[in-house]
């Protein structure tokens, strides 16, 4: 197994706001975690930062055995570690099936998608997030759920081994959610490690594991779903600021 | 020899301080369009040149009222096509970066070829402002070096404005508006900011300061349409070496830029003088875009 | 899933492309202006008429360029004047002094153009935000006034005597590699079609999905792995070397070429007729240059009308007419005049033949 993901002491500041304040956590391959914290709690800055949009003030970050702290994002992506933006991003003058190219086209997508060629293997993929008849149609006239599964779909075309996924239900009608929550548990069995995000408990609970839970931009627990909600400090941290629970 | 050094030296000075005092007024609005609305002015110059031309029509066809005629409609004119700017063709594009960038250059054609067909094509001179009021001589000798009274009231003027623009935006309530929006456009709208009024007055204050900029370097300058393009393209330089949306980088770079144009142009070589603009556009972007004092990340 | 298509299967992709494409209602309107076009110097003698229609398809081929690398990869260069004159000089000055064969100057011309444009071009690119734009101007403006500079050009003709480069004169009396107009006229005709179609379906190839994606959302783009700097830096490349051949091309129609190239005008240029055209249609280019080209042409007569004189004339100049245009079509008609134009003819056509 090993360790896939290792953030240490993490730390972002914007301007006098310190959004990320040392961060530490590990992630084995093949695990499947949830990020939670209420909204403002630093969960996008984390992934932006592990990502590569952002740079660090302080702190490292290790994946698959490399610092990839200050990498450039698409160097990052094409080790194995690809996120998903919570809100979301298309290319919106392409169709489907050439948003899924673009990803194909990288060079760690092509080396897989070159062998059954671009437009078979971006198919293929639309097929398996359950968009294939919609392959010509461009993103602006998809609903909303249609649109996560494209972007997980872009996702999956870099052939990742670390899948970050922001907010992945936000916005999504009950129908919706559980299409996606079984795209990514066959995801997470095929193998890919998931670290997901939420601000909702409830949607995480059943799915992952494992939850790290942070507030204000600090780790506050680390651990079963079961656990991590009846922990004080998480509770304090969401009835306290008046966010849903579970 | 060292009297020659001397006199070299202090010639330099005075023309490096001049150019630097211009230059500030005209990046200083420049980045402050950029800054509060995220737009790079390609009229900025085509201000300049509807304010020298103005200036020169009035003073050099009218006596004794010509100028102050030429001062009001210069400034008055100007500062509303500022605002017009805005409103006609910054506005109503605002969600296409690309749309304004390419009608701000087509305006400045406009303006080029405009001022062209109503007076001509031809360079002229604006007559100084110190002999047009009756002077018998335009400059004074220091260390034998000739300094223009135009060149008193050149830096006297261009240090006033900055230290005025200054305080306005620190302190006043518009200043303060303009402020709010450079940081954060959203939240000033949600703070009940009018964001549409405050772009435009921002605009207004540019070409404000690029007319008088062009006023008071009016009898040292040449009236040409032309002009506009070198004042766009050292604006730029000035601003990516002070830092975009910076005001004191803006001020900084203008003088940086001044002594080193002037600079190499007297002691080293006026070909390579040409050249600093884009030098120095080339290194910083390269070795630090975000510019001296500059804050946001932009790789 | 299968194995990637070979060659045969490529080739009859395109085969049965164009034939679908000839059945067309654009197919068959672009093949009869392009017979057209091709008949046109055997037609006429007239100098004057082929001399215009050259320089149509020469800033066809221009306007080309800077549409490819503004609509389709996003970036919006103000300097593509650094392509065209870089390119002018060096074609004219090692055609008249070194001799070199005219196909050899286009493409050594066309190199240094791109290798100039790089200078800024590569420090821009590499960042967000509008840095191109007064970047290229920048260059084209400094180069305008370097090559401008009596005093280098006398430096210049001290050093390499019996040379001429820098100086308002620029380089003259340049020799066209042939005598024959109507070869001159091919020759570019071939070449326009060239850029055209390598252009027009080098857009729609992988790279070009990479290119517009790019231009969608760059953000995005990085997000699935892909290095958008350097694909920006090849767009820029192939954009500046194939506004580099329109440069020397250029030098061989005017026999020459001085600083003037050099202006932002000429950057402009490519600006109106790709707008007027459309924005991300490479094709209207064509009819951008057409528009340009030849409104531009009566209005400058018009301009030299005796009748027409005065303050009142003057607003004739070509340039402040075409300047107003572009504002009113970027304002009112962000997508260019070649679409609509088409469903019109595309209408009337419909209506003579009682569909």
């Amino acid at each position: 197994m090993g360790v896939i993901l290792e953030v240490k002491n993490l730390t972002k500041k914007f301007a006098g706001l310190t959004a990320v304040n040392d961060m530490s956590f590990e992630i084995q391959r093949g695990e499947f975690v949830g990020l939670i914290g209420p909204n403002g709690a630093g969960k996008t800055t984390i992934f932006n930062v592990i990502s590569g949009l952002e740079k660090p003030n302080s702190g490292s970050i290790r994946f698959d055995g490399r610092d990839i702290t200050g990498m450039k994002p698409h160097k990052i992506v094409n080790l194995g570690l690809v996120r998903t933006f919570q809100l979301v991003r298309s290319f919106k003058f392409m169709t489907l099936l050439d948003n899924i190219n673009v990803s194909c086209l990288s060079p760690r997508g092509k080396e897989i998608a070159k062998e059954y060629g671009i437009d078979e293997y971006s198919s293929t993929i639309l097929g398996s997030v359950g968009l294939i008849d919609k392959a010509r149609l461009p993103p602006v006239i998809l609903p909303h759920g249609d649109l996560r599964k494209l972007q997980i779909g872009k996702a999956l075309g870099t052939n990742p081994q670390l899948l970050l996924l922001d907010e992945p239900f936000s916005g999504l009608s009950h129908e919706e959610a559980v299409d996606i929550t079984e795209l990514i548990e066959s995801l997470h069995s095929d193998g890919v490690t998931v670290f997901v995000t939420g601000h909702v408990l409830r949607e995480l609970m059943g799915l992952v594991p494992r939850v790290i839970a942070m507030h204000q931009g600090k780790f506050i627990a680390d651990g079963p779903p079961k656990e991590v909600a009846n922990n004080k400090i998480v509770l304090e941290a969401y009835l306290g600021r008046g966010g849903t629970f579970a | 020899m060292t009297q020659k050094l001397i006199e070299d030296l202090l010639s330099f000075l005075v023309s490096a301080v001049i150019q630097g005092s211009i230059y500030s007024l005209l990046a200083l609005g420049f980045s402050l369009v950029y800054g509060v609305g995220g737009i790079l002015n390609q009229a900025h110059g085509a201000f300049y040149v509807i304010a020298t031309y103005i200036m020169y029509v009035f003073i050099n066809g009218l006596a004794g009222v010509g100028f102050t005629l030429g001062l009001i409609f210069s400034l008055g004119i100007t500062t509303i096509i500022g605002g017009l700017i805005y409103l006609v063709l910054i506005k109503p594009l605002k969600e296409s970066h690309v749309s304004v960038v390419i009608v701000t250059f087509a305006f400045a054609f406009f303006i080029e070829y405009l001022v062209g067909i109503l007076v001509d094509r031809i360079p002229h001179k604006i007559e100084d402002y110190f002999i047009y009021f009756g002077a018998s001589e335009r400059f004074f000798t220091v260390f034998g070096v000739d300094i223009q009274y135009q060149e008193i009231l050149i830096f006297i003027v261009a240090t006033l404005l900055v230290i005025l623009i200054t305080l306005f935006i620190k302190k006043s309530k518009l200043g303060k508006s303009i402020r709010a929006v450079a940081q954060d456009s959203e939240a000033a709208e949600l703070m009940g900011i009018n964001v549409d009024k405050i772009l435009a007055y921002t605009l207004m204050i540019s070409a404000f300061l690029a007319a008088i900029a062009a006023i008071i370097n009016g009898p040292l300058g040449t009236v040409t349409p032309y002009a506009g393009w070198p004042i766009l393209i050292n604006s730029f330089a000035i601003v990516v070496l002070g830092g975009l949306g910076s005001l004191p980088g803006s001020v900084l770079g203008a003088y940086i830029l001044a002594f080193a144009s002037r600079f190499t142009q007297s002691f080293i070589n006026p070909i390579f003088g040409a050249l600093i603009p884009i030098v120095v556009i080339v290194i910083m972007l390269i070795i630090r875009p975000r510019g001296i004092f500059g804050k946001k990340e932009i790789d | 899933m299968k194995k990637r298509k070979d060659l045969k299967t490529v080739l009859n992709d395109f085969k049965s492309y164009l034939r679908f494409w000839i059945k067309t209602f654009r197919g068959q309107v672009t093949v009869l202006c392009l017979i057209g076009l091709a008949i046109l110097p055997f037609i006429t003698t007239n100098t004057y008429i082929i001399g215009i229609f050259n320089t149509f398809m020469i800033y066809t081929i221009f306007a080309a360029s800077w549409d490819f690398l503004a609509g389709y990869v996003g970036q919006v260069s103000f300097g593509h004047a650094i392509f065209l004159g870089v390119s002018a000089y060096v074609t004219a000055f090692t055609v008249k002094f070194f001799l070199f064969p005219w196909w050899f100057a286009l493409i050594l011309g066309a190199f240094f153009a791109v290798l100039f444009g790089l200078i800024v071009g590569v420090p821009s690119l590499r960042l967000k935000g509008p840095y191109l734009a007064l970047g290229t101007l920048s260059m084209s403006l400094i180069l305008y006034e370097l090559f401008k500079m009596s005093s280098l050009g006398l430096l210049w003709e001290a050093t390499f005597p019996g040379t001429e480069l820098f100086g308002t004169t620029g380089i003259g009396q340049i020799i066209i590699f042939t005598d024959i107009p109507q070869i001159f006229y091919i020759v570019i005709f071939i070449i326009m079609c060239v850029v055209v179609v390598f252009l027009t379906h080098f857009v729609k190839s992988n790279t070009g999905t990479i290119l517009k994606a790019i231009r969608d959302d760059e953000t995005g783009a990085k997000a699935s792995g892909i290095n958008t700097t350097k694909y920006k830096v090849i767009a820029f490349m192939i954009s500046g070397f194939i506004a580099g051949i329109a440069g020397g091309l250029f030098t061989f129609r005017h026999t020459g070429v001085n600083p003037g190239i050099f202006q932002p005008l000429y950057s402009f240029y490519a600006i109106i007729m790709a707008a007027l055209g459309g924005i991300a249609t490479i094709s209207g280019s064509a009819l951008g240059a057409f528009i340009f080209v030849f409104l531009g042409e009566i209005l400058r007569l018009l301009g030299d009308n005796p009748n027409i004189t005065g303050t009142i004339g003057g607003f004739v100049e070509p340039i402040f007419v075409f300047s107003i245009i572009l504002i009113i079509i970027i304002r009112f008609a962000e997508h260019g005049l070649l679409k609509p134009a088409l469903e019109r003819l595309k209408s009337l056509w419909d209506l003579i033949l009682g569909r």
